[in-house]
């Protein structure tokens, strides 16, 4: 039996009321859009500080929940949500240190999740890390400007990371 | 000169992100484009509620936006043929960057990925790459969604291709982490024309 050819494919062009409203003239120029921007940013940088508190005290809350039931999806998925929100911000408001410990965090908490063994020692290693991102001399920091800390954690999330084969029945 | 000015005044944007925090940044980001019609939700349901209610010109939605997910509310908006915002452009905001999810993205019909976290730049130059660099819309039998071959120049007005515009200059040794260089060039395919 002959295999029916697919039906052509129809292609046209949506021209949405965004494409050609945002295409008017009187827009904001490049630059100054963006400065503007980062002005909005840097405007709410006064009230980052208690908001990054509040997160980091939700997530050592969840951490320890996590802890206590380590076999406990829930409580990692809870526990990686906020992380994940430390993560998301982090660098946007300055902290750069901040989002690269709450990235490793959040992809060794995925891999709990996922199945691999849960280890409290680099859980606590990230607490210390995050101590450590949090304070004002560390915060501005890229991580290739604390190399030690950075390939550390690298290093702890690859072996950390592996998932053990199912046994064989 | 071409303008490459986007004007976002009075076209209704809407947010979805479960990070309040986030949906605040981004919202003050917008404002400073020009922006002054900005919805907020944290949740899909949220989503759909907002979508149902009323015209929403463009979506800034996160890959993991509880309970769906960005990916299959992306394939929801754009399979369903009776909903009006099928054309919607969708911009997914995704700190996975892996080769895999950005590829997943451009399958699901999203119009471009940004990474989190984000800067005003970023936005701004991938907002104004959907404006100016408007792409066909292809309805196939298993694809409904901006045509996936395609390829970015640079943004318009703005700096284009950063060659060290790495998002964590220890990125090398992270494995599957991409920039948004690296996600730019997975959504472009216009030599082969395949996916």
């Amino acid at each position: 039996m002959s295999k029916q050819p697919s039906p052509p494919a129809n292609i046209f062009y949506a021209d949405t009321r965004f494409e050609r409203l945002a295409r008017r003239p009187g827009g904001v120029e490049r630059e100054q859009a963006i400065q503007r921007a980062q002005t909005e940013v840097d405007d709410m940088k006064a009230d980052f500080g208690a908001w990054i508190d509040g997160e980091f005290e939700r997530l050592n809350a969840a951490l320890s929940k996590a802890a206590d039931a380590p076999g406990d999806k829930t409580a990692l998925e809870r526990a990686n949500f906020y992380c994940a929100q430390l993560r998301d911000v982090g660098a946007t408001m300055g902290y750069e240190l901040v989002t690269f410990v709450a990235r490793t965090l959040c992809e060794i908490l995925d891999a709990y999740v996922a199945g691999a063994p849960y280890d409290q020692e680099i859980i606590d290693c990230h607490r210390n890390a995050f101590l450590l991102a949090r304070m004002e001399q560390y915060r501005h920091l890229r991580p290739d400007q604390v190399p030690d800390l950075a390939n550390g954690l690298l290093r702890v999330v690859e072996i950390a990371s592996i998932i053990p084969p199912d046994p064989v029945p | 000169m071409k303008n490459s000015n986007i004007n976002l005044k009075d076209l209704m944007i809407l947010v979805a992100d479960p990070n309040h925090y986030l949906r605040r940044v981004v919202n003050g980001m917008l404002r400073g484009f020009g922006a002054n019609k900005v919805m907020e939700v944290e949740h899909s349901n949220g989503l759909f509620q907002a979508l149902s209610g009323q015209k929403i010109d463009i979506l800034l939605c996160d890959m993991r936006l509880p309970p769906h997910g960005g990916l299959k509310l992306t394939r929801t908006i754009r399979r369903n043929s009776d909903n009006e915002n099928r054309t919607l452009p969708i911009l997914l905001m995704s700190s996975d960057t892996s080769e895999t999810t950005v590829k997943n993205s451009r399958d699901a019909g999203a119009n471009i990925v940004v990474a989190k976290p984000m800067s005003p730049s970023a936005l701004y130059d991938r907002l104004g790459w959907i404006v100016f660099n408007p792409r066909p819309f292809v309805d196939t039998a298993n694809y409904f969604g901006p045509d996936r071959r395609f390829k970015i120049e640079g943004y318009p007005g703005g700096v284009g291709r950063r060659k060290g515009d790495k998002i964590l200059d220890v990125a090398a040794e992270e494995g599957p982490a991409l920039g948004q260089d690296d996600i730019d060039s997975l959504f472009s395919n216009a030599r082969t024309g395949q996916s």
